[in-house]
């Protein structure tokens, strides 16, 4: 017995000590993000406004889904002051939990990448491109465009995104049903695309899959290619000759959030042209903001206006959503 | 004062009535063996008194408290479990002190209490032995000294020697009945064993199916069984079945097989009649001896002998009827296959009304 | 075995007091996120619609075999694999035996999403081992799909079955097999038809709690699994997924895999009504003599097993030594990752260890006097709450969490937003380990022992307490050991709990290998085990010196 009670008061001794810490972790003043946001850029970003403001950052970090979700299972008592790393469509139809905030940098900020009531605002780009494993495919024999990603000898080589948990493969997907010819013969060749995918969980396993040499092609996000690329990995970036999609990721303060005045301050400080470059150098997050000259930062990412966008009805399609994502299990299914 | 006072006790265990209707009255200071066959609901009544069976009817009352309500840690009854339900995590000491513990007796008065609990049954040095490096015979001790240490109203024994070997066991029940009598405590036996509840009750209960066959002192249980099942639970007996045939008087001519005995009974002719005769109430006669006044006789052979030592075992032929017969006569005055007269006393023998 | 037929307050209040903290803390939360399973699209009228219309689906039909036929697998593999070593370390002279069932429950350690981490890096198709299998000409095993996943999951979750075994054959009374043996039967008709017999209710459990954790589990398939629809994985992306959030579609999946686990309960229960079996052992079974062969064999098998179960561990402890420029590994030494993770981890790690001790502590405090009230006093209103307390084993952890945060963030009772909600979750989560573990070391004390203690004027409730509680004590730190193990890799609810300082180590690892930093991933994996080891190895030592004073 005695065994027992000594590990019961080890136990006792440790929530103790714990109860004791949490008390004095409050004296502080704190910002709590939620961020959808990898490790990386997280730290490097938290770290920065720290350092600028004497604010103190509680992360919050889990997958947009999730944060979300949480956000609205909170909005009684938000828990959270900023929500950050969301794309447009996510942030749009989640309006009812943020208020209002006229950034300082919001001018410099196009109006297509703003709320036009400042719930929320953009902070960067996602370009959708083909990511080539140069490991496991020659260069020159990589594909060059959309179209090339339904020869049939690809089969099980690309790495797609399952579009109910991700917003740019949504998005992709439905571009290239209208790019294909839309209709039935649209519907048709994207599920030629998806007999030869593997429809992956989440993005990150897409890129991870490709630099790490698990697929030898990927769809997925521009950034990703550049920073597997610039650390050493065998990944070419390809922008399909077609032309592609953009995608927009922002932030938005939290109504009625513990911490309302650093929630702006962080939204202030994410958006500044020092911040954005840095962050780029590092991470390469294409800015949202249209005054940051990519030419002069490292890596040789092609500025906006060079690259083809592709015409995408966004509204349309969000308005299909249910229908649509319907559809494109019923093609998962039947392609697998 | 700790008598106890049983009425019209049932319990159901789904279709099984493992206790039906028993009602009983168990005098203070007495020990009291509830005997039968397994699964004759022993247990179950045992288990009713000391309080892990809820009866579905009836009420217990030891003295003037009525007990079937009370939790049974409030019951004050000393339990011996079958397999005895030492804790192998307690010494032996530290397990006949448990009880002495939860009544919260001063530490000095359980040391000697327990000391003396172990002395009486003689384990003296083993107080700080562990369960497991003891004996069966010494668990069972131990076992009694815990049981008997509380001082409780009631002691309650189930089957209490069943594991032990036969020495041992005749040893022991010999140790409980001292025990028991010199602490003047009441106590409720159970056993199967029909030996054992006659060496040392003070009453006997046969049950059976759940009910009581009979009840009385074990003299009474051998010489006087009051149904054929108890006749035959306890002890052996020649149970045996016939017609009448004749009255005589007080008496009447029963035809059992191809033999008349006679029988104490007044019924009319025709009507049958069950009876049961102890072996030892069979007497052997030479051909030549008187057969004694008014006692009845039958011609036999003896068909096979079993020496026990202090008595002789015989199995005799009477014609088509078999009869077991035991006689301190010497070995050597019987053998197998002699022609002999088996004579009976009439007013020993035991008649049971018509089945 | 027979029950107690006492009548007693005490396990009335305990039923009691499990019903109401099960309804505070579990139902009700559920009931928050699970009513949305039987509401038609309006959200106003109650139907079971969404029921047809997702089983209409063939995607999460071929989900819901695909859930089955991996939990089954997995528990299958654990138990032919388990049993053997079990008896092996029961009864056999195993080299470093202490060492080994220290180490066993280790596995648990790993968050499964690490694990699987670790097992791409070593069987993906560019990992390691399929690499130097190429090289050399081989055909690579694939990691991917149902094979690869199915042992993933045995290989992480077996513990489940060993420990309790182990337990269950050192608790078989000499005698039995003595008497086996005497009968003529061999030895291994003695360990088929009496010991595993004995031991099955143990094994049992233990098989159950593979099967539930793997179908609940979504980690490793979201990795592994692929583009193989698995009911977990489909779950959790249903309910918050990044496009296509249905919360009603997620509640109908949900409770299909609550429906699979509280059959799979059912039909345990079913089995064992009839083989309930008690033996109180007093005599310890010895050590079977074998020659050296033997010796070394079970040696061989049981490390081999445990070490392969550690394989993850080695290649995660590897991992977090080697060099990460951005997401990118290369070759070579360094401690950076360390350093990186002093700063951001002491933290969590701290929060790690507390919490996972107080929700230890009170899961055993809850489930303990239930799994007593299960075994000696069952009633109907038990097999209510036996069904009822294996349930949070099988609710996904995000959906326990989100229905905290539905329940508790305002209204009469806030929790939100410090650790005593982490706690609380982790508790209840966990409570079934405690439930089970001490259901199953009651299932082998004899029940006069407990009469013989009330008869001798000792309540029921106190003679749990002074007498069946010590007796139990083997199985019951067991089952702690599991819990708090279990409890240290939580992620799922903590990821939509966890608030402003209470980040615990698995969401430091799930941040950095989302976020590209393996490296930091791996560190913080390998600081969490050498952490854990220690506790774990305390545990068993003082356990050992326990039982030697029983002996
Ligand atoms: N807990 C129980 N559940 C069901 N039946 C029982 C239970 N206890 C006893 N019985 C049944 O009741 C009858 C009497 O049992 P018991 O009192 O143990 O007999 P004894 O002690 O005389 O051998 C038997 O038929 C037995 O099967
Ligand atoms: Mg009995």
């Amino acid at each position: 017995m005695t065994v027992n009670v000594g590990w019961f008061k080890t136990m006792a001794v440790g929530v103790l000590f714990l109860s004791v810490a949490a008390a004095t972790a409050h004296a502080q003043k704190q910002v709590i993000v939620y961020t959808s946001n990898e490790d990386t850029l997280n730290s490097l970003v938290f770290a920065g406004f720290e350092k600028d403001t004497g604010i103190k950052v509680q992360p919050v970090a889990a997958g947009s889904g999730v944060l979300v979700r949480r956000l609205s299972a909170e909005k009684e008592r938000p828990q959270g002051d900023v929500l950050w790393g969301i794309s447009r469509s996510l942030l749009d139809t989640n309006r009812a939990y943020f208020q209002p905030y006229r950034s300082q940098n919001r001018d410099a900020i196009p109006a297509e990448f703003r709320d036009p009531d400042d719930l929320w605002i953009g902070n960067n780009l996602h370009v959708m491109v083909i990511l080539q494993n140069t490991k496991l495919v020659p260069e020159a024999d990589g594909p060059r465009q959309w179209a090339d990603l339904l020869d049939k000898r690809l089969k099980g080589k690309i790495a797609f995104t399952d579009p109910v948990n991700s917003g740019a493969a949504f998005t992709t997907t439905t571009l290239l049903v209208g790019m294909f010819g839309g209709g039935e013969a649209g519907w048709g060749k994207v599920a030629n695309l998806f007999t030869n995918a593997k429809i992956l969980n989440k993005s990150s396993l897409v890129f991870q899959g490709v630099g790490q040499g698990e697929y030898s092609l990927g769809v997925s996000l521009e950034y990703a290619g550049y920073l597997w690329a610039n650390n050493g990995a065998p990944v070419k970036v390809i922008y399909p000759a077609e032309g592609t999609v953009v995608q927009m990721e922002g932030c938005a303060v939290i109504k009625g959030g513990p911490n309302t005045t650093s929630a702006e301050a962080f939204v202030d400080y994410i958006n500044r042209k020092d911040v954005r470059e840095m962050i780029f150098a590092k991470t390469f997050r294409r800015p949202a903001r249209q005054d940051v000259d990519l030419s002069h930062l490292p890596g040789g990412m092609p500025p906006l206006a060079s690259i083809k966008q592709a015409p995408y009805d966004e509204k349309l399609w969000t308005e299909a959503r249910a229908a649509t994502l319907q559809r494109i299990q019923d093609v998962i299914v039947q392609t697998r | 004062m700790a008598d106890i006072r049983i009425e019209g006790l049932h319990r159901r265990f789904g279709a099984v009535e493992a206790v039906d209707d028993v009602s009983l009255h168990i005098r203070h200071g007495e020990l009291f063996t509830l005997l039968g066959p397994s699964g004759c609901g022993k247990t179950t009544l045992l288990r009713m008194v000391a309080g892990f069976t809820d009866p579905d009817q009836g009420s217990i009352h030891v003295g003037d408290r009525r007990i079937d309500r009370l939790p049974p840690h409030r019951r004050d009854t000393g339990m011996v479990f079958q397999n005895y339900a030492i804790f192998p995590n307690l010494t032996v000491a530290g397990n006949v002190a448990y009880g002495l513990k939860a009544r919260r007796v001063p530490p000095p008065e359980i040391a000697r209490r327990v000391a003396a609990a172990l002395g009486l049954v003689v384990l003296d040095d083993h107080g700080e032995r562990w369960p497991h490096q003891l004996s069966g015979g010494q668990l069972q001790r131990v076992a009694l000294a815990r049981a008997l240490v509380i001082e409780p109203e009631v002691l309650l024994l189930d089957e209490p020697l069943s594991n032990l070997d036969a020495r041992l066991r005749v040893e022991m029940r010999g140790e409980i009945r001292r025990l028991q009598q010199s602490l003047g405590i009441t106590a409720i036996y159970v056993t199967h064993d029909q030996e054992e509840a006659l060496a040392i009750s003070d009453r006997v209960a046969v049950m059976r199916a759940g009910r009581l066959e009979q009840v009385g002192t074990p003299t009474e249980i051998y010489h006087r069984p009051a149904t054929p099942f108890a006749a035959q639970f306890v002890g052996t007996v020649n149970l045996l079945q016939g017609t009448v045939v004749a009255r005589e008087g007080a008496r009447v001519r029963l035809r059992i097989e191809d033999q008349l005995l006679l029988v104490p009974a007044m019924v009319a002719p025709g009507s049958g009649l069950s009876i049961a005769l102890r072996p030892e109430n069979l007497r052997l006669l030479t051909p030549d001896a008187p057969c004694p006044e008014g006692w009845g006789s039958l011609s036999a052979r003896i068909e096979r002998v079993e020496f026990l030592g202090p008595l002789t075992r015989l199995e005799i032929a009477a014609g088509r009827l078999t009869l077991h017969v035991a006689t301190t006569e010497t070995v050597d005055m019987v053998r197998q296959g002699d022609a002999v007269t088996l004579a009976y006393d009439p007013a020993r023998i035991t008649v049971f009304a018509p089945p | 075995m027979r029950a107690l037929g006492v009548r007693s307050a005490f396990p009335f209040g305990v039923t009691l007091i499990a019903f109401i903290l099960l309804a505070l803390f579990l139902i009700y939360p559920l009931a928050q996120v699970l009513v949305a399973s039987l509401l038609d699209p309006t959200g106003t009228t109650l139907t079971f619609a969404n029921y047809g219309r997702v089983l209409g689906i063939a995607f999460y039909r071929a989900g819901l075999i695909n859930s089955l036929t991996l939990g089954a697998g997995a528990a299958a593999i654990s138990v032919v694999v388990g049993v053997p070593m079990a008896f092996c370390l029961a009864r056999l002279p195993i080299v470093g035996r202490n060492w080994l069932l220290a180490i066993a429950a280790l596995p648990l350690v790993l968050p499964s999403f690490v694990g699987a981490y670790a097992w791409v890096m070593l069987l993906g198709r560019s990992g390691i081992v399929t690499q130097a299998l190429a090289s050399v000409g081989l055909p690579s095993l694939s990691i991917y799909g149902m094979p690869g996943l199915t042992l993933v999951f045995a290989l992480h979750s077996f513990p489940y079955v060993l420990l309790p075994t182990v337990a269950a054959f050192k608790a078989i009374d000499q005698s039995m097999e003595e008497a086996s043996l005497n009968l003529g039967a061999t030895r291994i008709a003695t360990f088929w038809r009496v010991q595993l017999p004995i031991a099955l209710p143990a094994v049992l459990a233990g098989a159950l709690l593979v099967f539930v954790e793997t179908i609940e589990n979504f980690g490793v398939p979201f990795l592994l699994a692929e583009d193989r629809p698995i009911l977990a994985v489909q779950a959790y992306k249903l309910f918050v997924g990044e496009v296509g959030a249905n919360p009603a579609s997620a509640g109908v999946l949900s409770m299909l895999l609550v429906f699979c686990t509280v059959a799979a309960l059912l039909v345990q229960r079913r089995y064992l009504a009839r083989r309930r079996f008690s033996t109180a052992a007093r005599s310890q079974p010895p050590e079977l003599v074998v020659g050296a062969a033997g010796r070394i064999g079970a040696t061989v098998y049981c490390w081999g097993m445990v070490l392969l179960a550690l394989v993850p561990f080695a290649v995660v402890v590897v991992i977090s030594f080697m060099p990460f420029r951005g997401p990118v590994l290369h070759p070579g030494f360094t401690i950076d990752n360390f350093i990186v993770l002093i700063d951001r981890a002491s933290r969590p790690l701290l929060n790690t260890l507390g919490l996972a001790s107080a929700a230890t502590l009170a899961a055993t405090l809850v489930g303990l006097p239930i799994g007593y009230v299960l075994v000696r006093y069952r009633s109907a209103l038990a097999g209510i709450l036996d069904s009822l307390s294996m349930t949070p084993l099988a609710v996904a952890g995000t959906v326990l969490g989100i229905g905290f945060v539905l329940a508790f963030n305002a209204g009469w009772l806030v929790l939100t937003g410090g650790w005593l909600v982490l706690a609380i979750v982790y508790a209840v989560r966990k409570l079934p380990f405690n439930v089970r573990a001490a259901s199953a070391i009651l299932h082998q004390i004899e029940p006069s022992l407990e009469e013989a203690s009330i008869n001798l004027g000792v309540s029921p409730a106190r003679t749990f307490v002074q007498l069946t509680l010590p007796l139990m004590i083997g199985g019951v730190v067991g089952g702690m050991v599991l819990t708090w193990v279990a409890i240290v890799s939580e992620l799922s609810a903590t990821i939509v709990l966890y608030s402003g300082p209470w980040a615990t180590m698995t969401i430091v690892m799930f941040q950095a290998l989302e976020g590209g930093s393996p490296g930091v991933a791996s560190a913080a994996a390998t600081v969490l085990i050498a952490v854990t080891l220690v506790p774990l190895l305390l545990v068993y030592r003082l356990l050992r010196r326990h039982e030697l004073s029983l002996t």
